[in-house]
């Protein structure tokens, strides 16, 4: 087993953004990297069609790269990430004090997160994803469940059906973000609940950075070899632009620790998160990938030899506009003044009910 | 190239790099603390060349040493 992977010890959670030295020595590349911008997601809205020039991602050879991985014999070996991440998003589930009759997995993979929800809080599940050898595979539960298979941009659900939807770890992946976004904000009841995993902004930074130092000084440019994620800021406006209200998003990074860069690829492929973005580039130099390692390792690793690999995970959650949801309070309407927040104790003591 | 088996022997010898990296842990140090330490304007093709060229030679040594 070469994957040092102790959950314990080694899984860090720091809620702070950490940002890799590399990243002002090519401040100029950072800008592909941001997937969706407000700009090109207002013209979308303008047009009143999900915008089809957004053709990031080669799906049709996503679902190969997935149905590849699906198919390798040790399959479960590579699920720790999705595991780890579903069972905080079951963890978010629970926090939500309400039952949900129906609910919605997209991008289900073998289905990572129901594993923790039992049948208390979810009546009838549907499962959706691209690959249908991994639906086959999701494991029995207690839940009744119905499988589709469909791809993420085309939900074929039917508008106001779904209390829950939840997406792990598929969502960056998805060509039209915006277009994807409103149909799940479609297909939810009002007063329904979308809560969201989706990887982002600095995620695989130290792989990033030492493949763009080694094929510079290698070949003298670079090319990406990184899929581009979502920002944070950019996802509370996708969110909001969607119709979603009582937005929640947060950031999560989880360190994951391999012997060297050979494996955190190897491993990468065998989640099936190989890179499926139409600009990649389909060449890698053995040269570049020695150089590459090596680079890593000396810019990036720990006393012990092994080397990090980060994964920056978002979490949203949004609900589908209820009357009953809360509203911000109307201007003009406060009746306490800030300069009284020194008084508070006061406050307080004079009113003893409260 | 057109034979099948490219990609099984290309994938084979790759399978070996770890072990072959970790071998030369040294060079590649050495190699890794050249670019990490260079500046952004410095940082040109063969700005470590002579660091890569020591690695590269220990690497096909330790190839054709460990069968």
């Amino acid at each position: 087993m070469y994957i040092f992977f102790d959950m314990s010890k080694v899984c860090r959670l720091t809620r702070m953004l950490s940002f890799g030295g590399c990243l002002n020595l090519i401040g100029r590349q950072r800008t592909p990297l941001l997937r969706t911008s407000s700009s090109v997601t207002m013209d979308a809205l303008r047009t009143g069609s999900s915008s089809a020039s957004m053709n990031v991602f080669d799906r049709s050879m996503k679902r190969k790269q997935k149905a590849w991985a699906s198919a390798l014999v040790d399959a479960d070996k590579y699920d720790y990430l999705r595991n780890e991440v579903g069972s905080r998003i079951a963890d978010r589930i629970f926090d939500v004090a309400r039952t949900f009759p129906l609910a919605l997995e997209i991008g289900c993979g073998r289905s990572h997160i129901v594993q923790h929800l039992n049948k208390e809080t979810i009546d009838t599940l549907f499962l959706v994803d691209v690959n249908e050898k991994a639906l086959r595979m999701t494991a029995e539960m207690d839940i009744p469940t119905h499988k589709v298979l469909a791809d993420e941009e085309f939900l074929p659900f039917k508008e106001n059906t779904f209390d829950l939807v939840v997406s792990s770890l598929s969502l960056h992946w998805v060509n039209d973000l915006p277009g994807s976004l409103k149909q799940i904000n479609n297909i939810l009841k009002p007063d329904g609940v979308f809560i969201g995993a989706m990887v982002g902004g600095d995620t695989l930074y130290e792989l990033r950075c030492s493949l763009q130092l080694a094929e510079l000084e290698r070949e003298g440019g670079f090319a990406p070899h990184i899929s581009p994620y979502t920002a944070v800021t950019d996802l509370g406006n996708l969110l909001g632009l969607a119709g979603f209200k009582m937005l929640t998003v947060d950031i999560d990074e989880i360190e994951v620790y391999y012997p060297d860069m050979f494996q955190v690829i190897k491993d990468l492929q065998g989640m099936g998160e190989s890179n499926c973005a139409w600009n990649r580039k389909p060449m890698l130099h053995r040269d570049t990938m020695l150089a590459a390692a090596a680079i890593y390792k000396a810019m990036y690793g720990n006393e012990d030899g092994s080397v990090p690999a980060t994964f920056q995970i978002l979490y949203m959650i949004g609900w589908k506009h209820h009357d009953s949801q809360v509203k911000p309070a109307k201007r003009g309407s406060a009746n306490v003044s800030f300069g009284d927040i020194g008084k508070m104790n006061e406050l307080s003591r004079n009113k003893p009910n409260s | 190239m057109s034979n099948s088996n490219v990609w099984l022997t290309s994938r084979e010898r790759m399978r070996r790099f770890p072990e072959l990296l970790a071998v030369c842990a040294k060079e590649a140090a050495v190699y890794g603390k050249c670019v990490a330490s260079s500046g952004e304007y410095e940082l040109k093709k063969d700005a470590c060349g002579r660091e890569f060229q020591a690695l590269k030679r220990c690497f096909i040594e330790a190839a054709k040493k460990i069968k």
